[in-house]
């Protein structure tokens, strides 16, 4: 057969509430034009994010019905723990209420002033809680990861010339660590190839620096690696995934994206003594070391989830469903990231509104008049999200002005897919009438959750 | 159920802490009420309307209204549960070498003020470190002393003053609306905040209904939001008294500290629609706040505890009078008056109760209460033990087996040793500390 189906039937829906065009219009405004703040019964297909939106299958609600909540020791706390070790091989399993509250773990003890935190491209809660901590984040995604119309097989690989290049100059005794995000979410939810992992980790081990994995889609990017790397077509797709965390020394992951939980994350690891530390930090903010901030049904929905994640079935379904997608937009000239990536589909507003300038959030505007259309709703990655200002409060603008339509997990079926591809084809055509913004109101970091919007006059 | 050299095995693989004990070893879990009581029919329906979309879930805004309508206070942000809320309350509200007047510490509560840089100070009454002084509202602020902290600081050192419903530490015990309304009277005085740690104050509000003159005809739901009222916002572990296994809040009046928190909720919890919980929970938590306040689950609650707590009175062990809210708090100095405090009198016997009948109890003496910033142990005046019940889970057989359990240590207390500690964390040491015995 050609058509690849969908790898389960539906047991449970939840209703899509209607609007028209005109409601939009005035929900956009009273939400101040930034998607964050449109209420979810608003929004027709909410593209926003694929974290914690998946769809639990018929094993993991049965497993939210067997959660233990025993505040200490409970079973479904050792199911988690195992079904992470299967995975990751690391002897200390940290759960944590969800990937940012590891992350801020991690970083409040590694980092501080003057110390430089190196990955391929690190996403925006993880750079917020590195300079949260006084340290500097610095990204070294390869050449073609930079160019959205030029298809590479895996343009979420870490420049490892340049890696080498910013060890020396910045001394390996300030570099904490080595973080390789996979996939690569802000640079377009492109893979990593394991030959680039393997290279990472030499040089890492060559100067003492440990490597971790930010993990949150470590089964999307061992399938690509199945698909696309020599030598891989016959492992399956969990020899993959054992096989790169065997090349870190510990890694983060946010649950909520590859181990299809509402809620949930860890953080694993081989170095007892940081271990130790990062629980003595995690009962003051988290909670105790067994359940770290979670019901006991949570973790057993994580176990579960990271067993069901790397079937082969769904994973090709998975991957090619956003690939549906893109090259239906591509066939009609709309500027999207090549190739699909993983988990999302990212149009390059830079060049979809080419008459905004990034002083203006192309990326943001093209947001609204998703949203106005088809009741769409994505999220700008570009400079409201990354942009910061020089000293004379002038924007030093991110190096892509991307949207980003993230796909839930299981959650819809072909023709919402097909809408999908309707709304944003028709905004293509009538993109000339889209306008600037400009911010009115902002928080220091991680601006673009909050952050209050108005057009720009003509 | 498990053999006594099973339970033998068990402990000292643990160290003796009954934290570290896998909860398939343990028979009766009374090692908290927080996350651990059962949710009702309605509050399962409600997990299955959760809507996890990132933001904007319908699910938060349902809540919202909830804590309006219930608490009465205007702004709220959920967080993943009740420390989560007080570390962002802290930050925001909390300058280094302020003051924190308390009606007695909690573990968390007082962590996280001194990681802000503040500094606790307690005004409870001083009946509620005497177990024995059957005083109703042993929750009470004495306010001599709140107003010569306010003093001898000044108004400006102190960002708000820590009010706890249904005093955990004290055990269990309530604050008087009277004496609430004596609190609110003097902090206008000065421009002091009120912060409201509401985890047990349905439980609260019971005992100002049985015990304090002119409420004994209102509603436990009036009761609530008139001590709501009183305050200026609010930490909210929605473990305990709201039925979830999992949420808390951040409520506030003030839409300045509103709009502050809601900015650093998304580093450490999640974008303020969530706050680090999956949708169903922030349903499941709705409904529960509703259910919390409904006068015939509280005096069922209740008349549980005190259940328990009059079989043990019967058996002459030695507990805080007067029964409290939520569990039994055994003295520990009375019950092994040969142990001194440094040989941790609560932890042993915690461990002794588990090994005599695989109950699970938690220590909250010296061990919890950890060391002051210059190293020196805190010795705190009541050593105790803590069988705290969860709300709808256990049946009257249940506190049977427990009061006889405990029964038979009491009756071999001559024969138990102490203990020392082998290992002890940084923070919040009685989580993960680890003994042997002497």
């Amino acid at each position: 057969m050609k058509t690849i189906i969908e790898p389960f039937k539906i047991k449970s829906v939840e209703p899509i509430n209607f609007n028209t065009k005109e409601e939009r219009i005035k929900i956009l405004k009273e939400a101040f034009y930034n998607p964050f703040l449109i209420n979810s019964d608003d929004v027709l297909i909410d593209l926003l994010t694929d974290s914690g939106t998946s769809a639990m299958s018929s094993n993991q609600w049965a497993g939210i019905m067997k959660g233990d909540e025993s505040y200490a020791g409970s079973p479904s706390f050792f199911r988690f723990k195992d079904a992470v070790q299967d995975i990751t091989g690391m002897p200390d399993v940290i759960p944590a209420h969800q990937g940012r509250a590891a992350e801020k773990i991690l970083f409040s003890i590694l980092g501080g002033k003057g110390k430089y935190f190196i990955s391929n491209t690190l996403f925006d809660t993880t750079r917020a809680n590195i300079e949260f901590s006084g340290a500097e984040g610095i990204d070294l995604l390869c050449e073609e990861g930079k160019l959205t119309s030029v298809p590479a097989p895996f343009k979420g690989n870490m420049d490892v010339a340049a890696l080498k290049k910013v060890i020396v100059e910045k001394g390996s005794e300030n570099i904490p660590l080595c973080i390789i995000t996979i996939t690569n979410n802000s640079g377009g939810g492109q893979p990593v190839s394991m030959q680039n992992i393997k290279e990472v980790k030499e040089v890492c081990a060559a100067h003492n620096i440990p490597m971790f994995i930010d993990a949150c889609r470590f089964a999307e990017n061992s399938y690509f690696i199945k698909i696309r790397e020599a030598g891989y077509s016959n492992k399956t797709v969990k020899e993959i995934a054992q096989e790169i965390f065997s090349y870190a020394d510990g890694c983060t992951m946010s649950a909520k994206k590859d181990a299809f939980a509402n809620i949930g994350g860890f953080l694993a690891l081989h170095d007892k003594d940081l271990a130790l530390k990062c629980r003595n930090l995690l009962v003051i903010t988290e909670g105790f070391p067994t359940y770290g901030g979670l019901a006991g049904r949570d973790l057993e929905a994580i176990a579960i989830g990271l067993v069901e994640v790397l079937d082969e079935n769904y994973l090709q379904y998975r991957i090619r469903s956003i690939e549906y997608l893109t090259n239906k937009l591509i066939a009609a000239g709309v500027p999207v990231m090549q190739p699909a990536g993983g988990h999302a589909v990212y149009l390059d507003a830079k060049e979809f509104l080419s008459h905004i300038p990034v002083e203006q959030y192309p990326g943001q505007a093209l947001t609204g008049a998703l949203y106005i259309e088809g009741g769409v709703r994505g999220v700008e990655i570009g400079s409201l999200m990354f942009g910061k200002y020089d000293e004379e409060n002038k924007l030093i603008p991110a190096q892509m002005e991307l949207v980003r339509l993230a796909i839930p997990r299981r959650v819809y079926t072909q023709s919402h897919i097909d809408y999908v591809s309707e709304v944003i084809i028709e905004v293509y055509n009538n993109r000339s009438k889209i306008t600037g913004l400009k911010i009115i109101e902002e928080a220091l970091m991680l601006r673009h959750f909050t952050a209050k919007l108005q057009p720009i006059d003509q | 159920m498990t053999t006594v050299a099973q339970r033998k095995k068990a402990l000292q693989q643990a160290g003796y802490n009954t934290f570290l004990l896998k909860s398939e070893d343990v028979y009766i879990d009374l090692l908290t009420d927080s996350g651990t009581s059962a949710m009702s029919d309605r509050q399962w329906a409600g997990m299955m309307l959760g809507d996890e979309a990132y933001a904007g879930s319908a699910n938060f805004y349902h809540l919202e209204q909830v804590v309006r309508d219930i608490y009465g206070y205007k702004h709220m942000i959920p967080t993943h549960q009740g420390r989560g809320a007080e570390n962002i309350l802290s930050k925001v509200l909390i300058k280094k070498g302020d003051i924190i007047p308390g009606n007695m510490y909690f573990t968390t509560t007082r962590l996280h003020q001194e990681l802000a840089g503040g500094r606790f100070e307690d005004i409870i009454i001083n009946e509620a470190h005497d177990p024995e002084n059957e005083f109703p509202f042993k929750g009470n602020v004495n306010l001599e002393k709140l107003e010569a902290l306010i003093k001898k600081h000044g108004a400006k050192k102190i960002p708000y003053v820590s009010i706890a419903t249904s005093v955990n530490m004290a055990g269990g015990q309530p604050i008087s609306m009277k004496n609430l309304k004596d609190v609110r009277a003097l902090t206008n005085k000065y421009g002091i905040r009120i912060i409201h740690d509401m985890t047990r104050v349905a439980e609260n509000a019971y005992f100002i209904q049985q015990r304090e003159k002119g409420y004994d005809k209102k509603s436990i739901a009036s009761i609530v939001k008139e001590i709501c009222s009183y305050t200026d916002g609010a930490t909210m572990s929605a473990k305990k008294d709201a039925l979830v296994n999992i949420g808390g809040f951040l409520a506030v009046n003030d839409w300045d500290v509103f709009e502050e928190a809601r900015n650093m909720v998304v580093i450490y919890e999640g974008l303020h629609t969530y706050g680090g919980l999956a949708g169903r929970d922030m349903e499941a938590m709705a409904i529960g706040i509703g259910e919390s306040v409904n006068d015939d689950h509280i005096k069922a609650r209740i008349g549980q505890v005190i259940y328990l707590g009059e079989k043990m009175i019967e058996y002459e062990i030695p507990i805080v009078k007067p029964i409290g809210g939520h569990g039994i708090f055994v003295d520990a100095k009375k019950f092994l008056p040969h142990i001194p405090q440094d040989a941790f009198p609560a932890q042993t016997l915690a461990a002794e109760v588990y090994l005599d009948s695989g109950i699970r109890t938690m220590e909250r003496g010296i061990v919890s209460a950890g060391r002051k910033a210059n190293g020196e142990n805190y010795y705190p005046k009541l050593e105790l033990v803590r069988f705290t019940i969860p709300r709808r889970v256990y049946t009257q057989a249940h506190m049977d087996v427990i009061a006889e359990s405990t029964q038979r240590v009491f009756e071999k207390r001559d024969r138990i040793k102490g203990m020392e500690m082998v290992y002890e964390p940084k923070y919040l040491r009685f989580f993960q500390a680890k003994f042997r015995k002497l």
